[in-house]
């Protein structure tokens, strides 16, 4: 269901409901892009070794993955 | 408010005037209240300051947008694949099908993963609730559901229970899991949330004692388990809400939400509050998922495309898109680091994307049908994904 709205401009509550959102939302404080950008890469970059399936583990280690040799258990 | 879902929902003495006639529940300061449409819209005028009238407000709520934009388009300073130029480029992935679950009689619909990286919850369009064992293949318990529509379902932080969202009954349930495979889970299943409309998504908070569901009727709530009580309720979308996710930062009280009417907002779950909206894709919003450091997050949609948006920056920053891909994304999630993006598509297959540098790093097949729901494990060693094809994969 993804039906426009089709009184949003007519009723009187929504438009105030409307107006005091966007006065939330513009009021609020932002950060440039190339900062926050660079915070996302540094933590990919910070995490990349404890990724298993960025980096791959060894077999051995990954209970999913086919080991060469039984294991007793 | 969305008329199209309240409409006519209640029939009876309209709680201003007395008169009995079809009401509009609406909220005021978060009560409901049941008022006959002309009621409500007294109320409104009445509400207005002095100067105020409908087209006023209109104004400035177009200005109000027209400054959000300007505001948002000044920190556009970079783009996200600009600043992720110098990092090498991801190796090649050597992940594969490791596991099949056979067992479901009908479309898979959800799973979610246990904290203790094994077991995982399914639920399918047979009704039944099936808890794996993900090493092993065993079923370690299942439920049989009288409603055939399970569309959400979530594992509680401590692994002894589980929620299913209910798309008949509108409710959300919590089954208690137990070690006894004869005990019928089925009778202790508690309802805990009630909705106008079917359970989209559910989830639980930090603890096994609320859960935060969306729905169908256009709004999230927080429910208590215990005692069934509403904590919170969001309203702001104007359709059906189709998917949330939780903040894992541990000072975020927020969450995020998407639906069909193409919106995704952030929410403050204790003030009801929605803090902020993006408003960018083209079609209905099938998944959101939050970043692992919580200060983003993606949504996947029928509009083909998934995109990353940045909390703090207030915007879009990537657009995770081909030319060859037509068919709308259902699900996405995020690897331990934030670097892959998983997300499966209608076309049946699973689209990996490098969330940074904005291209796509390889494509998963095995499916038959289409994906309705991927999850990377919670210490990242592995992807399920839950297909229309009765299975589930584990991917490694």
């Amino acid at each position: 269901m993804s039906g426009k709205m089709c009184s949003s401009s007519n009723s009187v509550v929504q438009a105030q409901k409307l107006v005091d959102q966007l006065r939330v939302e513009a009021n609020m404080e932002r950060i440039k892009i190339s900062l926050t950008a660079a915070d996302l890469v540094k933590y990919c970059q910070d995490h990349r070794r404890s990724d298993p399936l960025l980096t791959g583990i060894a077999a051995s280690s990954n209970p999913y993955k086919d080991k060469k040799s039984c294991v007793l258990l | 408010m969305c008329d199209q879902t309240f409409m006519a929902a209640t029939f009876g003495p309209c709680d201003s005037c007395g008169k009995t006639g079809p009401l509009m529940n609406i909220y005021i300061k978060n009560e409901p209240v049941n008022y006959c449409s002309f009621c409500v819209e007294v109320m409104a005028y009445r509400g207005l300051q002095k100067g105020e009238t409908l087209e006023t407000l209109r104004q400035e709520s177009d200005t109000l947008k027209k400054k959000l934009e300007e505001e948002r388009g000044k920190l556009n300073d970079v783009e996200l694949h600009q600043v992720a130029e110098k990092i090498e480029v991801v190796g090649a992935l050597s992940i594969k099908t490791r596991r099949v679950l056979k067992g479901h009689g009908n479309k898979v619909l959800c799973m979610d993963w246990c904290k203790d990286k094994r077991r995982l919850v399914s639920s399918s369009q047979d009704g039944k609730v099936i808890v794996w064992d993900g090493f092993t293949l065993n079923k370690e318990n299942g439920v049989s559901l009288p409603c055939t529509w399970v569309m959400a379902c979530a594992y509680a932080p401590s692994g002894c229970a589980v929620a299913l969202g209910d798309g008949l009954d509108n409710k959300c349930s919590v089954i208690p899991l137990s070690l006894d495979k004869n005990e019928n889970l089925a009778t202790k299943k508690k309802s805990v949330a009630m909705h106008t409309n079917y359970v989209s998504g559910c989830t639980f908070t930090s603890s096994d004692m609320q859960i935060l569901t969306s729905s169908g009727d256009g709004s999230c709530a927080l429910w208590d388990v215990e005692s069934g009580q509403l904590l919170q309720s969001f309203h702001g979308h104007t359709a059906d809400v189709l998917s949330l996710d939780l903040s894992p930062s541990e000072t975020g009280n927020t969450f995020v939400s998407g639906g069909c009417d193409k919106k995704s907002c952030v929410w403050d779950m204790r003030s009801g509050q929605n803090i902020q909206t993006f408003e960018n894709h083209e079609s209905d919003i099938n998944c959101v998922k939050y970043y692992p450091s919580g200060d983003a997050f993606a949504s996947a949609s029928d509009d083909a495309t998934c995109r990353l948006y940045d909390l703090r920056a207030d915007r879009e920053v990537a657009i995770y898109q081909k030319d060859s891909i037509i068919f709308g994304a259902s699900s996405v999630d995020f690897s331990l680091s934030g670097r892959l993006l998983f997300a499966g598509y209608n076309d049946y297959s699973i689209n990996v994307w490098d969330v940074l540098k904005v291209t796509r790093v390889s494509i998963l097949f095995g499916h038959e049908n289409r994906i309705s729901r991927v999850c990377v494990s919670p210490d990242g060693t592995a992807l399920c994904s839950a297909s229309w094809d009765h299975t589930l994969r584990i991917w490694a």
